[in-house]
C-alpha cells in the first residue's frame, strides 16, 4: 500500500506541465480562437514528446505506460486546456482498441498521424473527426456528429469519463489559480480584493474541493488499469467529484474577477467552457450519481471502514 | 502508486479484527460526557491498553507497537467497522503524545508516553480562554517563574473531558511583558493540584463535556514544561497540526457513519425525499475521498514527508461532512428525529450524533479560521487588512 506517484510519474508530469506552460499559454488559445482552432505545431510538439504513444505498447513504437501516467498527463492537458484531440485519441481510443485486440493503427496513433475519435452512444459526437459540424459552447472544441451508431462498450465509456475527470480537475487548478492572481492585483477600497474574506473563503471551499477531487481520480484510474470488478464505479466517483469541484470553482472565480470575468477578453473563459463541456461528456452527472446508487444504495459494492480499497 | 495490502498488511488486518470483536463492548457505552460513561470509557481505554492497542504507531518502549501509518489506519478502520467507542484519551495520543515525542526530553518521553498508552492518565486540552478563542495568541493565563516552580494564576475555557480527566496541557504567559505568539510556554499540569477549580460546563446535548478552570497560584515543577519557555506558540502549532491534520479524525469514523446512513435509507426509502438520496450518495463519496486523502497523505509522511496549513483543508472536509451525514439522518428520519430513544427504547445516536457534529466546525479551529489560513498560506492570498 502506497499511496503515491513514483518518481518517474512524477518527472514525467512535471515536463508535460512545463512543456505546456512554456508553449502554450493563453495567448494561443486566443490565436487558435480566431484562426482555426488546431494548430500541427501544437500536435508535432506534442507528437514528439511522445504524449501519442503513452499508452501504446512499446513493440509498436509507443512508451507502454499505463492509465495511471495517462490521468495525470490529462491533468495537465486541463491545466493548460489544450484544444488538440490529444486525450480523445491517445488516453481514450488507444486502450480501447488494446483491449480489443485491434492494434493496426497504433503505430501511426503513436506516430501522430492519425486521430481516432470515438462515438459512445451517451455522447453521439465526437471532436476532430468528419460530419456535420456542431457548434459547442467551447470554442475550441470541434464537435461533429458521428455519422454511424456510437459504441456502447461499458470499458469505452470508463476510459473517456475516466480522462474527462483528469482534465476537469487540471481545469479546476488552473482557474483558482486564475482567480488567486487576479484577486493579489485587483484593488478596491484601497486594498487587494484578495485581503476579504468573503472572497478568500469562497477560494479556499474550492481548494477543498479540489484537494478531495483528486485522489479519487488517481484511485479510479488505478482501479480500471487493475481491471478490478468495481472499477467503474470509482470511475464514476472521480466524474462526480472531479465535475463538481471544477464547476464550484468556475462559478467562484468569474465572481472573483467582477465584470471582467464575463468578459471574452479574460482567458478564463476557456478553461470554463471546457469544464462546462467535459462535464457533460462521457456520462453526465446523473448518469454516474445513477451508477454509485446501483453500488452503494443498490448494495452491489461493499461499504464500511474496512472496505476502503473495495 | 499500489493500492493493493500486502500479505502482512492483510495478517494485522485478521488480527486486529479478532482482538476487536472478541473485546469490544457488546452495548454502546453511556456517553462520555458523564460520571458513569467516562468511566466506562476509561475502563475500556485500559482494556485496549491490556491488548497492547493503546497507541500501535507509538515505539515499543512507550507502550506503542511500534508500526507505520498504514497499520494504524489498518487499525482505525477494524475499530470503526466493531463499533469502537470514543477514545477517552484522544487528546493525549493523538495530540499530546506526537507532541512530546517531538519537542519532549528524553526524561519527559519515559514519564508521560508510558502511563498515557495504558489509559493510567487521562489527559485534557487547556488552551482556550474566555478572551482568546479564534484568537488563542490573546491568551493571558500567567505562569511565573518562582525558583524550580511556575506559579499558575488565570482562567481557561472549553476544556474537553477536563471534568473528569487527571492531566491537563496548555499555554500560558510566562513572560509578563510578552504581546501575542511571543513569551508563552506550554506547561503539563495535574488537575489535582492545589489551586486548580474546574467548573463543569453543560452542552448543547445537556451533559458536561467541557470545563472551566480556574487556576489560583498553581505550583508547578519547571520539568513540567515542554519545550523551551517562551516556545510556546510553536509547539502548541505542532499539536494543532496533529488535530487538524492525520490523527484526530480517521476515515473509518466517517466510513462507518456513511454504511449506516446508507442502511437508514433502505429502511426509509419508500418516504425519504430525492435530495436524501443524493446526499446519502454523498456520503459514500465524501468519505472515500477522505479515506483516499488520508492514505495519500499517510504515505507521504512514510516516505519523509511533512502536512503542514493542508491540514486546514482536512479539517474543513470531515467536519462539514460528518455535520452533512448527520443532518441527512435527522431529514430521513422525519417526526422521528426529535426523539431522545425511539418507541423501542433505542438511542436515538443520529441526534447525539448531529449535535455533535455541530461542534466540529467549531472546535479544533473555526472553520472560518481555516479558510483564512488555506487562503493565506496555500494560495498565497494578502492577509487581512493588507494594503
Ligand atoms: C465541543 C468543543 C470542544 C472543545 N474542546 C476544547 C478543548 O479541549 N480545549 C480547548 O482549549 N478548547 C476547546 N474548545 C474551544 C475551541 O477551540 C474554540 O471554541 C474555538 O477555537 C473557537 O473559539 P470561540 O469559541 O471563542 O469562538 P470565537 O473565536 O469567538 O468565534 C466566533 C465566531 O467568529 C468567527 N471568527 C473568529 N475569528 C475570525 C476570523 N479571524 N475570521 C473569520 N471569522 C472569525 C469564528 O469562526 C466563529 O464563527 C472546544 C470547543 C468545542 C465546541
Amino acid at each position: 500500500m502506497d499511496f503515491r506517484f513514483s518518481d518517474d510519474q512524477l518527472t514525467l508530469t512535471e515536463s508535460v506541465r512545463d512543456y505546456l506552460a512554456g508553449t502554450h499559454g493563453p495567448e494561443v488559445l486566443r490565436r487558435l480562437d480566431e484562426q482555426g482552432n488546431r494548430d500541427p505545431a501544437i500536435w508535432q510538439g506534442l507528437v514528439e514528446m511522445g504524449l501519442t504513444g503513452l499508452l501504446v505498447p512499446e513493440e509498436h513504437g509507443g512508451l507502454g505506460l499505463g492509465l495511471v501516467e495517462a490521468a495525470l498527463i490529462a491533468a495537465e492537458c486541463g491545466r493548460a486546456c489544450l484544444a488538440e484531440p490529444l486525450v480523445d485519441t491517445a488516453f481514450v481510443a488507444v486502450p480501447w482498441l488494446v483491449r480489443r485486440g485491434e492494434l493496426g493503427d497504433l503505430a501511426a496513433i503513436a506516430a501522430g498521424e492519425r486521430l481516432v475519435p470515438l462515438p459512445h452512444v451517451l455522447n453521439p459526437w465526437v471532436a476532430d473527426g468528419s460530419g456535420q459540424p456542431l457548434q459547442s459552447v467551447d470554442p475550441l472544441r470541434n464537435l461533429v456528429m458521428f455519422p454511424a451508431a456510437g459504441s456502447s462498450d461499458p470499458y469505452l465509456l470508463d476510459l473517456g469519463a475516466l480522462m474527462s475527470s483528469a482534465q476537469l480537475v487540471g481545469l479546476a487548478d488552473a482557474m483558482l489559480h486564475q482567480a488567486v492572481e487576479y484577486a493579489k492585483i485587483r484593488t478596491q477600497f484601497g486594498q487587494p480584493v484578495g485581503a476579504f474574506q468573503a472572497l478568500k473563503h469562497q477560494l479556499a471551499s474550492c481548494a477543498v474541493a479540489i484537494e478531495f477531487a483528486k485522489p479519487a481520480v488517481w484511485r479510479a484510474a488505478q482501479a480500471l488499469q487493475d481491471g478490478g470488478e468495481s472499477a467503474s464505479v470509482h470511475v464514476s466517483h472521480a466524474k462526480v467529484t472531479a465535475g463538481d469541484a471544477a464547476l464550484l470553482t468556475a462559478e467562484t472565480a468569474i465572481q472573483v474577477h467582477g465584470a471582467m470575468g464575463y468578459t471574452y477578453e479574460v482567458d478564463l473563459h476557456f478553461w470554463m467552457k471546457r469544464s462546462w463541456a467535459l462535464n457533460g461528456a462521457w456520462g453526465d452527472r446523473a448518469w454516474h450519481l445513477k451508477r454509485i446508487d446501483q453500488a452503494v444504495i443498490g448494495g452491489a459494492l461493499p461499504i464500511g471502514p474496512e472496505h476502503t480499497f473495495a | 502508486m499500489d493500492l493493493t495490502y500486502t500479505p502482512e498488511q492483510q495478517a494485522f488486518r485478521a488480527e486486529v479484527r479478532a482482538w476487536i470483536e472478541a473485546h469490544v463492548p457488546k452495548e454502546p457505552l453511556v456517553t462520555l460526557e458523564c460520571r458513569e460513561g467516562y468511566d466506562q470509557h476509561v475502563a475500556w481505554e485500559r482494556t485496549l491498553a491490556s491488548g497492547n492497542w493503546g497507541m500501535v504507531t507509538w515505539p515499543e518502549a512507550y507502550g506503542g507497537r511500534g508500526l507505520d501509518l498504514i497499520q494504524w489506519l489498518i487499525f482505525e478502520e477494524e475499530y470503526f467497522r466493531a463499533g469502537g467507542p470514543n477514545r477517552a484519551n484522544q487528546n493525549g495520543i493523538f495530540l499530546l503524545g506526537p507532541t512530546i515525542m517531538e519537542f519532549g526530553t528524553e526524561e519527559q518521553k519515559a514519564r508521560f508516553l508510558p502511563p498515557m498508552a495504558r489509559g493510567e492518565v487521562i489527559w485534557a486540552q487547556a488552551w482556550s480562554e474566555p478572551g482568546a478563542g479564534s484568537d488563542m495568541a490573546a491568551i493571558q493565563s500567567k505562569a511565573v517563574r518562582d525558583g524550580d516552580h511556575y506559579v499558575i494564576t488565570g482562567q481557561k475555557t472549553w476544556s474537553s473531558r477536563a471534568a473528569f480527566a487527571d492531566w491537563g496541557f496548555g499555554i500560558f504567559r510566562t513572560d509578563p511583558d510578552s504581546k501575542r505568539h511571543k513569551g508563552l510556554t506550554f506547561i503539563l499540569f495535574d488537575l489535582n493540584s492545589p489551586g486548580i477549580t474546574r467548573r463543569p460546563i453543560r452542552q448543547l446535548h445537556g451533559d458536561t463535556g467541557f470545563a472551566e478552570l480556574f487556576f489560583d497560584e498553581v505550583r508547578v515543577p519547571v520539568e513540567n514544561c515542554l519545550a523551551g519557555e517562551g516556545e510556546g506558540w510553536n509547539v502548541a502549532m505542532a499539536t494543532a497540526g496533529f488535530e487538524r491534520g492525520l490523527m484526530l479524525r480517521s476515515p473509518g469514523r466517517f466510513q462507518a457513519t456513511a454504511k449506516r446512513l446508507v442502511e437508514l435509507y433502505r429502511a426509509h426509502e419508500a418516504e425519504a425525499s430525492p435530495a436524501a438520496r443524493e446526499a446519502v450518495l454523498q456520503a459514500w463519496v465524501q468519505t472515500q475521498a477522505y479515506a483516499y486523502n488520508t492514505y495519500a497523505v499517510a504515505s507521504k509522511i512514510m516516505a519523509g514527508g511533512k502536512i503542514g496549513a493542508e491540514a486546514s483543508l482536512n479539517k474543513i472536509f470531515w467536519s462539514e461532512l460528518d455535520r452533512m451525514m448527520h443532518r441527512t439522518a435527522m431529514q430521513i428520519l422525519g417526526a422521528h428525529a426529535e426523539l431522545k430513544r425511539f418507541g423501542n427504547g433505542q438511542i436515538n445516536q443520529w441526534l447525539e450524533g448531529y449535535i455533535f457534529s455541530l461542534s466540529g466546525p467549531i472546535y479544533a479551529g473555526s472553520n472560518e479560521v481555516q479558510r483564512n489560513i488555506i487562503a493565506e498560506r496555500l494560495l498565497g492570498l494578502p492577509r487581512v487588512g493588507a494594503g
